[in-house]
């Protein structure tokens, strides 16, 4: 399959001599024809002949067949390697990315930090962005084939040097390591995405390349309405991996060199350490030897072909645009502190289990918003999740289903893009909406503060829900949850609710001055993306108290779902209200201890009807420890609806274990903790065939009956 | 415990209402809000709205079902679900039967009118799984444990009521008021809910018991509060355990409405150390018989002490006196 058709034939070759450093004389040489007529092959001016083909080939070290299609490089000249950043001139060390200490190393917030940034660079603005995380564990030989293909031997004295440290990035190293070694084993989390923009633009000048691969803090944005805006997200990615280094597949949606498929690089984050006396600065690149560059050995992105792209587990499925990254070593500190420290040595099967159903929630909870779709609009998203073992499929490739996880918000919202809302809910399954007032201030106080008008839905809480009803769940444009909200002052008997805000953009079309409110609450959100208040950015864009406005909004929104939700302040009785309060039937369970030595009680019952029609019954009783004093007296009877109970008269009552019958009383053998009895009932006492009704026993212990 | 001659469906059974529409004269039809049937108290109040025309009203209602019922190997044939409306009062039972809905016959769904004039105050509903088993036709196999209950009289759809509590003249108030107008207030227990009569002509008390003022004031309030709260819950008392249904070999039954609440809330501290069905027969085994009702009088008065808050009540007075006294001092 070669969907790209290639490059010409002149830059192929310019790219190919620079690549392995041979000169245009050199191949004139090596080819027999003149410096001429190879410059004249370069700038397209003329095409050599099949023969000369033939020796060129020879020349560069590759097949026919490469020079035909020009899709890959050839394997001439210097081959993929890691370049380390040599220690800065000045002597400075840096013992970590800060932006990845940022983050907890979770594959939840992972989860929502890479997705976010698919959604970001969504492509096409009328399908959704398809993302799908595959955990893949290694082990044994498809292990070491993978370590082979990384170059792992030339990166063990790095890792080795940099585990020594005593910092916290190099006891994570060493983790990762001793992981791999003791165990045998690497998880590889991969996350694709389709119908984004992949990562287009030069290896070194800005753009998205550069910014996920070369730089810290770029937040490179195509929308503005995008989740993010520190470009912290990204370095989520290094700080899921253990050993640092995350690999990437790229179809770019715009040609860079001719080209859109399989541009790979690699990307190594570790601290200053010292390898064979010479002190690195921390990043190392995977990729071909920059001849362009001003150190020889600095590595750029190359163009792959599909085997070597197999081998190292990029493959990507369609030549649709989006990138693939590739995490080494992926490990979740979050499900870490789930178990526990004595089955650390112990093997955990399960801990890929965990991730994956750990990413799913994550996926569900986080976007649930973004994967619905409703009247004309599509969902913004899907995701799946899948687990391999050895390239086997442990798990199946699961679609995340929002109305799975998140039942009611999901039909809230969908309700909402449908319209099919309604002002009051007279119906469970309903959906209300009602609308509250966000005042936008004016940017840097210039100009008044502008009303947008934000979409508050209700629902009644579904029983699958994920999460505690009640909530009011808010987000704005990029329909990411911000933050999860708890409606104070409900009344007693509220019907579980979940309900959404949706502020800016979110709020729909018609919604007045929704790019404002979008812009303001971007602005109030922390790089968490975990709430709207104070930010810096709040305070230097619009002022100092400008955060207020989203107390407000939260305070009017709580207010609105209240309404919804609840009856109105009942109207006040006669009486004094204090006196009324107190005096209240039903409804009040005050728990009392139990006490110690309590009457016995059943505890098992094995009745059926015998050939006279008489019931039969076995019965098991429980004795609290002191109560083998009680002397109760069971007591037959046939379960009616309402009303007294007829009592039936036993024919037969015998002690079978640890008990005997007195007077039919049973009196306990002392110190006993169980005993069992058998009873028949008195065929004539019944009042009706004993098919015809159910059976209560009890054991009757009245004060007097206590010894 | 229970047994019986046939095989039952284990698992649980639940009911709710999903809506519910007041119907009137000339053809109204007012849906009630979601607000006014309370899927947690699994209370209806139709009073919410304030309307007070309407005649019946229609109720939505479904019913889940383990999915066992329908297995296709289950023991049970002619499955139906059931959902029985009735009100003690009044001696009404409707039972309407629920169609199979979605989600693979564990989901029923129907719809029950109530007529106004058929009810009192309080009817309640609950849901019965019938089914033919062993040849036996129409076996009741499972039913739902928490009834729903349709509260005609109530303004907020809450089980807990809330006693009466009314202000009133007893010189120029109703008959039997009139021997007790020295006294600030008596207790009514013969009604549907007991009454609390607040005696407007003793100078005074209502507006204390309803005010608020100085910190004294308001000591004196809480107290006196709990002081009527002890009488109340004495009164109330002794009305529930004086009127029992008793089964044949003598045990009483729980009264199904205010009177049962009132006893299963305060028999606990009157009888410690039993179950309440126990502490319900021993109470009403002295009550009855020829020893032991006067011994068990403190701790009816123990229990109601409790109940009205007197503790708390009286300590705070007397740490609040005691400030009090000590800023006096200084």
């Amino acid at each position: 399959m070669r969907l790209d058709p290639g490059m010409d034939f002149g830059p192929w070759l310019a790219r190919q001599l620079k690549q392995s450093g041979m000169s245009q004389a050199d191949l004139a040489q090596r080819v027999g024809m003149t410096r001429a007529a190879v410059s004249a092959w370069i700038t397209g001016r003329a095409t050599p002949r099949e023969e000369t083909i033939h020796k060129i080939a020879e020349a560069l070290g590759t097949d026919l067949g490469t020079i035909h299609t020009r899709t890959a490089d050839t394997l001439a000249g210097l081959p993929i390697s890691w370049y380390h950043r040599p220690g800065h001139a000045d002597g400075g060390r840096e013992f970590g990315n800060a932006a990845a200490f940022a983050f907890e190393a979770d594959v939840g917030v992972l989860a929502r930090e890479a997705t976010q940034n698919s959604l970001d660079e969504r492509l096409d603005l009328a399908q959704p962005v398809r993302v799908r995380y595959t955990l893949h564990e290694l082990s044994g030989e498809a292990l070491a084939r993978f370590r082979d293909e990384i170059r792992w031997d030339d990166l063990l004295p790095h890792y080795e040097a940099a585990a020594q440290q005593d910092q916290k990035v190099g006891r994570m190293i060493a983790g990762g390591l001793s992981d791999m070694y003791d165990r045998d084993r690497l998880v590889l989390l991969r996350i694709d995405d389709y119908n984004a923009s992949g990562l287009t633009g030069d290896d070194y000048e800005t753009g998205r390349f550069a910014a996920v691969v070369r730089r810290q803090l770029d937040s490179q944005k195509s929308v503005s309405g995008a989740g993010g805006s520190y470009g912290l997200g990204k370095a989520t990615l290094w700080a899921t991996s253990r050993l640092g280094l995350v690999l990437m597949n790229s179809t770019l949606s715009e040609p860079h060199e001719g080209r859109t498929e399989r541009r790979l690089v690699g990307r190594l984050d570790l601290p200053w350490r010292k390898v064979d006396g010479k002190p690195w600065a921390g990043p190392a690149w995977f990729g071909r030897p920059d001849p362009d560059a001003e150190d020889v050995n600095v590595a750029r992105s190359w163009w792959a072909d599909e085997e070597s792209v197999e081998r190292l587990h990029l493959t990507r499925e369609s030549a649709e645009p989006g990138t693939s990254f590739l995490i080494v070593g992926a490990h979740d500190v979050a499900s870490l502190v789930e178990g526990t420290d004595t089955d650390a040595d112990v093997e955990d099967d399960d801990s890929v289990h965990r991730m994956h159903h750990r990413l799913k929630d994550a996926l569900g909870r986080n976007f649930w918003a973004a994967m619905t779709g409703g009247g004309k609009q599509r969902p913004l998203l899907e995701a799946s999740v899948r687990t391999l073992r050895n390239g086997v499929e442990i798990i199946p490739e699961t679609r995340v289903d929002p109305r799975e996880t998140q039942p009611s918000r999901t039909r809230a919202l969908q309700a909402f893009l449908d319209g099919t809302t309604v002002d009051r809910m007279t119906e469970t399954g309903q959906v209300a909406m009602a609308t509250v007032p966000l005042m936008v201030p004016a940017p840097a106080g210039h100009g008044n503060a502008v009303e947008h008008r934000a979409v508050v839905l209700v629902t009644e809480a579904e029983d699958g829900d994920d999460g505690k009803p009640n909530r009011v769940t808010t987000m704005r444009g990029n329909r990411m949850t911000v933050k999860i909200g708890w409606v104070p002052g409900l009344p007693v008997g509220t019907n579980p609710f979940q309900a959404v805000l949706l502020a800016g953009r979110a709020a729909g079309e018609d919604a007045p001055f929704a790019d404002e409110a979008e812009a303001f609450l971007r602005a109030s959100e922390p790089p968490e993306h975990d709430k709207w208040g104070q930010t810096e950015e709040l305070r230097m864009l619009y002022s100092p108290s400008a955060y207020r406005r989203i107390g407000a909004l939260t305070n009017q929104a709580n207010k609105a779902v209240r309404e919804l939700v609840a009856l109105p302040k009942k109207s006040r009785k006669g009486g004094p209200e204090r006196l009324r309060k107190r005096l209240s039937v039903g409804g009040r369970k005050t728990a009392r201890p139990t006490p110690p030595a309590g009457p016995p009680t059943l505890e098992e019952l094995d009745a059926r009807i015998d050939d006279s029609g008489a019931w039969c019954v076995t019965a098991e009783m429980k004795i609290p420890a002191g109560g083998d004093s009680w002397r109760p007296a069971p007591v037959a009877k046939l379960d009616v609806r309402s009303g007294p109970r007829p009592v039936l008269a036993w024919s037969e009552l015998v002690a079978v274990h640890n008990c005997e019958v007195v007077d039919g009383t049973i009196r306990f053998a002392p110190g006993a903790r169980t005993a069992t009895f058998r009873g028949t009932t008195d065929v004539t006492t019944h009042p009706v065939r004993a098919q015809f009704s159910g059976l209560v026993v009890e054991l009757r212990t009245d004060k007097g009956a206590q010894a | 415990m229970r047994a019986f001659p046939y095989q039952r469906l284990p698992g649980v059974v639940s009911l709710r209402v999903t809506s519910v529409e007041l119907r009137g004269p000339d053809d109204i039809r007012d849906p009630l809000d979601t607000s006014a049937f309370s899927a947690i108290e699994q209370v209806v109040a139709p009073g919410s709205t304030g309307r007070d025309d309407w005649e019946w009203l229609r109720m939505k209602v479904s019913a889940t079902v383990p999915g066992r019922a329908t297995a296709p190997d289950s023991p049970w044939t002619d499955l139906a679900v059931v959902v029985v409306l009735s009100e003690g009062a009044t001696n009404t039972r409707i039972s309407t039967a629920l169609t199979p809905g979605a989600e693979n016959g564990r989901k029923w769904e129907g719809q029950l009118d109530l007529w106004r004039a058929d009810h009192l105050d309080r009817a309640t509903m609950s849901v019965h799984v019938v089914a033919t088993v062993d040849g036996v036709a129409g076996r009741e196999i499972a039913a739902s444990a928490k009834d729903w209950i349709i509260d005609l009289k109530a303004e907020a759809p809450l089980r807990e009521r809330e006693l009466e509590v009314v202000e009133v003249g007893f010189r120029e108030g109703p008959q039997w008021l009139r021997r007790f107008q020295e006294v600030p207030w008596a207790v009514d227990t013969s009604g549907d809910l007991p009454v609390v009569h607040i005696n407007k002509d003793f100078e005074g008390v209502s507006d204390l018991v309803g005010g608020n003022g100085t910190s004294v004031d308001n000591m004196v309030r809480d107290l006196l509060i709990a002081q009527m709260c002890t009488d109340v819950w004495t009164a109330v008392f002794h009305t529930a355990i004086g009127d029992l249904e008793i089964e044949d070999d003598g045990t009483p039954l729980f009264p199904r409405d205010w009177r049962g609440e009132v006893l299963r809330e305060m028999l606990p501290d009157v009888v410690p150390d039993l179950p309440v069905e126990d502490a319900l027969s021993e109470v009403h085994r002295r009550r009855t018989g020829t020893s032991g009702w006067t011994d068990l009088q403190p701790r009816i008065h123990y229990a109601a002490t409790r109940r009205g808050d007197v503790p708390k009540a009286l300590s705070a007075t007397i740490r609040g006196l005691d400030s009090i006294h000590r800023g006096a001092d200084a």
